[in-house]
């Protein structure tokens, strides 16, 4: 039979990743701070004895959009949103700094400020920790100062933001949350701002995801005739060849 | 099997949470000292198929890897303790705070649970208790020939006896308050009890240490917006629409593959 339902196999296999990596996108429509991922599709040639006629393709996550995603006003005193490209900085579960958009901060049992999945939010000086009974409140520039009562608020840190950039790109780890290149923590950027009482939505484009995965649908389709027609080809071939026909 | 059909199922999951929570909210857009809440969402773990940056060859890495996340999950319920508006009754009875506390209401089993809603009642031994009948943990009673009853805003409760003109006093409210507030644990019947995520009540007195105010003659409505909930139903049913589309694509591939 002819090889090229092989190389067609790679394309509807590489089709099959690419729908996966939308419904990704697609499931986390209404996920805070969620970046959308990014999927490039790649030629793979085959090189051997002859012409190189056969070229495999493989589907690869090129990385995430930075596109800013909708925000919303929610009036919550423990909302932020970060402005630009910057990412607020956490501690994550291995112990690392990890890097994440979304704002939706708490204040757990001991008074440390965490996130919505529970892990410390990290300032200039490890995680901030806010006295009993108090209103925190967040200024743009990540100062946190918390008031209790009528009494003048007190500065109790400063969240870390970072802002990755050409030489620091951030990636995504396996847990969801961002790192630094080699895993080494980013230094805190001074120009970095936030809006408070709003919470930054994800940045996936349903658009563009609903239209590419159409486009990915038909491009399954194109892959399937192709082995089809390799099949009919190697039946006609073997009509040819039978005597008795 | 396609993984993207169990991703976008966890999409319309999460959709569905999303919308019990919103239901529950417009449901409770008229009970007293209701507090909002909303779905968190997270992403899922994400699968590396192709290591980024692998030795593609003995000099080439590859560029790109291929990263595959499985989808999301509803990490919390988180409720909203903004203050509701405070509507004026007359009702000698309601009281409202208005800032930050809790009153707080001794359950039938001798635990403490607090409240944000303060349209109390008086039963059959003079008592105050709440709308269900679970009376204050500060046990105020007044007589029965009482004739008006005062709540200062540091919650002094004060009843005016037929005869006399000095109001006497007959209890002391006090306000409990918890450093994560939102922690706490649900009850129904508009009460919450303290929890692990919570922390301890810190009682004190309305008006200091941060708690707020005792207001007398008002409730405090539900702090639901019900137009941030019907936009937020719209985004809910649209997303849960295009999850739907993603099961329905990945449900034709499989056929089309089916048919080979």
């Amino acid at each position: 039979m002819d090889r090229l339902i092989y190389t067609a196999m790679t394309g509807a296999n590489a089709a099959q990743q690419r729908q996966q990596v939308l419904s990704n996108n697609l499931a986390n429509l209404s996920t805070p701070g969620f970046r959308a991922e990014l999927s490039t599709f790649r030629a793979v040639p085959i090189r051997g004895d002859g012409a190189s006629t056969r070229v495999f393709a493989a589907e690869a996550t090129a990385g995430h959009s930075d596109a800013p995603g909708a925000i919303t006003q929610t009036g919550r005193n423990l909302d932020v949103a970060a402005k630009g490209n910057a990412y607020f900085a956490v501690q994550a579960l291995d112990g690392t700094e990890a890097y994440t958009r979304a704002g939706a901060l708490e204040v757990n049992t001991e008074g440390t400020l965490v996130n919505a999945a529970g892990l410390a939010m990290l300032g200039d000086g490890g995680p901030i920790t806010v006295p009993q009974n108090a209103r925190v409140d967040i200024a743009a520039d990540g100062t946190v100062s918390a008031s209790v009562g009528n009494e003048p608020g007190q500065v109790v840190g400063r969240l870390k933001m970072v802002e990755p950039d050409a030489d620091n790109p951030l990636r995504r780890g396996d847990d969801g949350l961002f790192r630094g290149p080699g895993g080494d923590p980013l230094p805190a950027s001074d120009v970095a701002r936030l809006q408070d009482g709003a919470l930054e939505g994800s940045n996936v484009n349903p658009v563009e995801a609903m239209v590419s995965m159409i486009a990915v649908a038909r491009q399954f389709e194109v892959q399937m005739r192709m082995l089809q027609n390799g099949e009919q080809n190697d039946r006609s071939a073997s009509q040819l060849l039978n005597v008795n026909g | 099997m396609m993984n993207s059909l169990m991703i976008a199922k966890t999409g319309m999951t999460a959709q569905q949470t999303q919308l019990d929570v919103i239901s529950n909210n417009l449901a409770n857009v008229s009970t007293n000292g209701f507090k909002r809440s909303n779905a968190v969402f997270e992403d899922l773990m994400y699968q590396n198929l192709r290591q980024v940056g692998a030795n593609a060859a003995e000099q080439a890495e590859l560029p790109t890897g291929l990263q595959v996340g499985l989808g999301v999950r509803t990490v919390a319920t988180s409720r909203q303790f903004t203050q509701g508006s405070l509507q004026q009754s007359g009702n000698a009875l309601d009281l409202a705070v208005n800032g930050a506390g809790f009153f707080q209401v001794e359950m039938p089993d001798g635990t403490t649970a607090y409240t944000r809603d303060g349209s109390f009642q008086l039963d059959a031994q003079g008592r105050m208790v709440t709308s269900s009948g679970f009376p204050l943990s500060a046990g105020i009673t007044l007589p029965p020939e009482t004739t008006s009853i005062t709540v200062s805003s540091s919650g002094v409760v004060s009843a005016k006896l037929p005869g006399t003109t000095q109001l006497q006093q007959v209890g002391v409210l006090e306000l409990a308050n918890f450093i994560n507030a939102p922690g706490l644990e649900p009850l129904g019947q508009n009460l919450f009890r303290e929890s692990v995520a919570s922390g301890n009540p810190i009682t004190g007195t309305p008006g200091t240490q941060g708690m707020g105010t005792v207001m007398q003659g008002y409730t405090e409505a539900s702090n639901v917006n019900v137009v941030q909930e019907l936009v937020s139903m719209i985004q809910t049913q649209r997303a849960y629409e295009m999850n739907s589309k993603a099961i329905q694509t990945s449900d034709q591939m499989l056929q089309r593959l089916s048919q080979l």
